[in-house]
């Protein structure tokens, strides 16, 4: 196979990849916000509500696209594909298992993190595009938290590259596999020094989910929806899209540095090998499963306050973090450096 | 402090979780109500299905929303003959006020609560219409004399 049609058939693996999670991820959504609030969710269409989902994107698909007298004409039809691509673009350096991944990059973690940051950039073109206050808020406001929050979420995984000393995201997963004297996994996640890393990491992770306690770009009983105001038909569904596709890659991250990729402990390599896409992406539900739950429990919270726990609290900790825990493993040399 | 709601929250949500749905699928599933649920007004009928009103206009007096009409005939020998009592169920709050004014237990609030209708007219309820209205007083002195028993019912009205 020529490498040309091999890297086309990697992207176009990680959209098939990218549009079921989607689909999926929305019934689930509506399934597990139901139950926490003690309702059903969809049951009608299908068995279990389970077509209600590919009802809606058939809705989406085939809805008139509206585009406003006023709009920015330019910008208002990049922005979509602006917001879409970069999410697209997050999964080539996910590594699903040793052999499972688009693309292996050195500087994978880097890239993820960088691409994901672009997204930002796209709602607020969508933002300034539509010729709308409510629209304008809710962009303004998006690259407002995503900037605040993109600077404690670089810096609480750099505990995870200073320990290992890669920013390839399979060796991070690798460095990870074993036992802590038989008992524990060997995930980072089980070793004290990362739980602030981990703390930090997730709570500007969040941001990039744009999801309540973090919504302010679309808090819909604020801004109507924020940057998606005058956006119909699969526009809007991209951006919809993009906004599912994050959680999956937030949650992969979090997966691959925090909960040891798609290593299990007590489970011999030759077992673990067929079955590890499967085991990355069951964690991978379970993080969702995480982010869902936090979605359901807690209020939207006021801009002000967030922009001053990221800059007054969030920073000045995981910079203090960075600090003490370059302090603690220089001096009980406790890196483990890959490679 | 240091996040001790979040985790609380957080606690309740999952808790939520684990009980399970609370919905009641209202087409497909109906649930008992209780007995003392308030909705349409209904005229109590005995088994013999006679009702119990003597035109004495308390419910109508009663009824903060006006929506009680009740027209009667007097006859010359003072018995009363209800033309209809006519109830505007869509402008009824279900306050019950008629139900506890009533002195003769003639009205009750009913259990039925599927009361959408298809048409405005369909919200006009009569509740009797061309009856004879019941004369407790009378029955009683009536089934005094032939039997000499002490009956002392409030019911018996003389007309289904």
């Amino acid at each position: 196979m020529s490498p040309e049609l091999a890297s086309l058939l990697r992207i176009l693996a990680a959209v098939g990849l990218m549009l079921m999670n989607g689909v999926i991820l929305i019934y689930m959504l509506r399934r597990v916000l139901g139950r926490l609030h003690q309702r059903l969710g969809p049951v009608h269409v299908g068995p279990q509500g389970l077509l209600q989902t590919p009802m809606d994107v058939l809705k989406l698909l085939t809805k008139e696209d509206i585009t406003p007298t006023n709009v920015d004409k330019a910008l208002y039809f990049i922005a979509p594909a602006a917001v879409f691509t970069p999410s697209l673009m997050a999964y080539a350096a996910i590594p699903f298992s040793p052999t499972w991944m688009v693309t292996d990059l050195d500087t994978g973690l880097l890239y993820t993190l960088v691409v994901m940051s672009l997204v930002s950039m796209g709602l607020l073109m969508a933002g300034w595009a539509s010729a709308n206050k409510w629209s304008l808020i809710g962009g303004m406001r998006s690259v407002g938290q995503h900037i605040a929050y993109e600077i404690p979420l670089l810096l609480s995984v750099l505990p995870v590259v200073m320990y290992v000393g890669t920013l390839n995201l399979s060796s991070i997963v690798e460095a990870q596999s074993g036992t802590w004297l038989g008992i524990l996994p060997q995930w980072f996640i089980t070793n004290p020094l990362f739980w602030p890393a981990f703390i930090i990491f997730i709570v500007s992770a969040l941001i990039k989910v744009n999801q309540t306690p973090f919504d302010m770009s679309e808090a819909e009983s604020e801004l109507v929806a924020g940057f998606a105001t005058e956006y119909s038909s699969m526009k809007f569904g991209l951006f919809f899209l993009s906004e599912f596709s994050n959680s999956f890659i937030v949650s992969a991250l979090a997966v691959t540095l925090f909960f040891g990729g798609w290593t299990l402990p007590f489970v011999p390599d030759e077992v673990l090998a067929p079955i590890a896409p499967v085991v990355f992406m069951l964690k991978v539900y379970v993080g969702i499963f995480v982010l869902m739950w936090i979605r359901g429990t807690l209020p939207r919270v006021r801009m002000d306050h967030l922009m001053q726990f990221a800059w007054k609290i969030l920073i000045p900790a995981v910079l203090t973090w960075i600090l003490v825990f370059g302090f603690i493993i220089k001096l009980f040399d406790l890196g483990r450096p890959v490679g | 402090m240091w996040g001790k709601g979040i985790l609380n929250g957080m606690r309740i949500t999952m808790r939520n979780m684990l009980r399970g749905p609370i919905t009641v699928r209202y087409p497909y599933e109906r649930v008992t109500l209780p007995e003392r649920a308030r909705w349409a007004v209904e005229v109590v009928r005995d088994e013999s299905g006679a009702h119990k009103c003597t035109a004495c206009m308390t419910c109508v007096r009663a009824c903060p929303d006006h929506i009680l009409d009740l027209q009667f005939t007097t006859a010359e020998d003072k018995s009363k003959h209800i033309d209809y009592l006519r109830y505007e169920m869509g402008a009824c709050m279900m306050c019950g006020l008629c139900v506890e004014a009533c002195p003769f237990d003639a009205l009750k609030m009913g259990q039925d609560y599927e009361l959408a209708k298809l048409t405005r007219d369909e919200l006009t309820v009569d509740l009797l219409v061309d009856v004879a209205a019941a004369a407790p007083a009378r029955a009683k002195k009536a089934s005094e004399v032939p039997a000499g028993g002490t009956d002392d019912s409030r019911g018996g009205g003389t007309d289904g």
